[in-house]
């Protein structure tokens, strides 16, 4: 039997510098191994810096060709990431808006915004792309677990019914951790795009889920009139069905992104932004809302704002806030 | 606050001091007391504040379209003199031709609230639905109520041959004549005309 290779290649000298056995020398030496020292280990007990080389373009190791093809996939994407962060807003039903002067009647989406706040912020150093971590609502303590509320204690937010992350095109986008997003982020005649979960449908048959067909009504067929029918070809197409083939299912409660909805009007004080049309799902659905990305930026010519309310006010909503009554939002929560 | 999970009350606390024979005794290392984490006070609510965000939407609508709110008593259920079911109706526009019809069903929506009228064309049936907020109506009049309340909500079985009501253009062309002779009513009157439809109803 030959000697075995030693299994810790960092004990040992390089190996172009070791001597090879006669017996090792006829087989083939695996590439990857030869010119580097592989370190294994647990990546989250690794010193900061090794860590964070990935993305950081100071770290002498971010000159790896993944961090090269991530700068230029970024820079590719960035025609269409947005100049700001969305927020989340709850749909809260239909209705109209006439127009006094033509008489044109315009259906709309009602959406109402919820205590929108930054609770955290993704960087490109540290996490590879520009993000803004927004929360929507409120949560009661009692049904976060330890680490979420860890998380909303960090960002000196309260705890958060909703969280989702909004990419956006650079670092200037960022905003502070804390800042209260409302409706006034958005103004009147801008274009927004809106996604939500579509309606469930549950366990749908192909006619209602993709359309189909189905089959006559009379002329001989008996009890298969809504069937999907054939699968495929026989022999001839492998004697298999394909993959993606299209057939009954779950239908619904899907992400659907509407794209290039007018903002109709805008209401600060009640929360409440509405837009041309309609907008996915189910009343009560929560709805993300970022500007467009299919437009033309439209910052200059409407004022958008790109900073949100000040800091200071937040703080004094809270006071006001925790001088309320509002249940048992000051508990702390302990082992 | 917390409550205890059960991965915590393997061993009680109090046998920690004295083990049990045969575990080890990593297991009977006491538990590291958790932190308290600090929650902070929720920002005012607005589902709160504004519960019925579409109703403020509606009534901001209804604010500028029908600012005296007679339309909107009008077609309100509880008012007894309003239209209802049965009527028949005319409606002036504000530009083209007015719309005559029986009122077969009221879809009531807030500023969506729209009627539905049904008459007859060259003795073909035709029905138009009318949003009744729409600033294109300039007047919605009672021209004959029914004699008796109609006990149903949607009076579609008037479609049938058996219960079509045909046109009611001789009905309008009467009480447009009746109205002109009398000098009352006129543009901007309709909501006075509640009353005075239920008046006719009455004599005849």
């Amino acid at each position: 039997m030959p000697p075995r290779p030693p299994l810790t290649w960092s004990s040992l000298p390089a190996l172009a510098l070791r001597p090879v056995p006669a017996s090792l020398a006829l087989r083939p030496v695996p590439t990857s191994l030869a010119p580097h020292t592989q370190t294994r280990g647990i990546r989250s007990i690794l010193p900061v810096d090794l860590r964070l080389s990935r993305w950081d373009q100071d770290n002498p190791h971010a000159k790896s060709p993944t961090a090269l093809s991530t700068d230029k996939a970024l820079e590719r994407k960035s025609y269409t990431l947005p100049h700001r962060t969305g927020v989340i807003a709850r749909k809260k039903g239909m209705t109209a808006i006439y127009d006094p002067e033509t008489g044109v009647r315009t259906p709309c989406t009602v959406l109402q915004l919820d205590r929108n706040q930054v609770v955290a912020v993704k960087t490109r150093k540290k996490h590879g792309y520009c993000a803004v971590q927004v929360g929507f609502g409120w949560r009661k303590p009692q049904n976060c677990t330890r680490p979420e509320l860890g998380h909303y204690a960090k960002a000196r937010v309260a705890p958060k019914e909703e969280l989702h992350e909004f990419k956006v095109r650079n670092e200037e986008a960022l905003l502070p951790v804390g800042a209260l997003l409302g409706p006034s982020w958005f103004k009147e005649g801008q274009f927004v795009d809106t996604k939500s979960n579509t309606k469930g449908h549950g366990f749908t048959g192909g006619m209602k889920r993709h359309g189909f067909s189905g089959q006559p009504a009379s002329h001989g067929n008996s009890l298969t009139h809504r069937a999907m029918g054939s699968a495929g070809g026989s022999q001839g197409s492998g004697s298999r069905v394909h993959p993606g083939k299209k057939m009954a299912g779950r239908m619904g409660n899907e992400s659907h992104t509407i794209q290039n909805l007018k903002v109709l009007k805008v209401d600060e004080e009640n929360g409440i932004i509405v837009v041309n049309g309609c907008v996915s799902g189910p009343k009560n659905c929560l709805v993300n809302i970022q500007d467009a990305k299919k437009k033309p930026w439209q910052a200059t010519d409407l004022g958008l704002p790109t900073r949100p309310l000040s800091l200071e006010t937040v703080v004094e909503e809270a006071v006001v806030a925790a001088a309320e009554p509002v249940g048992d939002a000051e508990v702390v929560a302990a082992a | 606050m917390a409550a205890q999970r059960r991965w915590h009350t393997i061993i009680p606390r109090d046998q920690l001091s004295n083990p049990p024979e045969g575990i080890p005794v990593t297991w009977l290392k006491p538990r590291k007391k958790l932190s308290k984490i600090y929650v902070h006070p929720p920002p005012r609510s607005m589902p709160k504040k504004c519960p019925d965000p579409v109703g403020v939407v509606t009534a901001s609508q209804l604010a500028t379209l029908d600012s005296s709110g007679a339309r909107a008593r009008l077609f309100d259920k509880e008012n007894t003199e309003g239209v209802r079911v049965g009527d028949v109706l005319h409606v002036r526009m504000r530009e083209g031709e007015p719309v005559s019809g029986v009122c077969l069903n009221i879809r009531r929506r807030g500023v969506e609230t729209a009627i539905l009228l049904r008459n007859q064309l060259t003795r073909v049936g035709v029905e138009v639905w009318v949003k009744v907020f729409s600033p294109l109506v300039q007047s919605v009049e009672i021209v004959q109520r029914r004699v008796r309340r109609a006990r149903r909500a949607r009076l579609y079985y008037m479609r049938q041959p058996k219960h079509d009501m045909g046109s009611v253009e001789g009905l309008v062309r009467t009480y447009l004549r009746q109205r002109a002779v009398l000098g009352s009513g006129g543009k901007g009157a309709a909501e006075m005309l509640g009353k005075k439809g239920k008046g006719k109803g009455k004599k005849k």
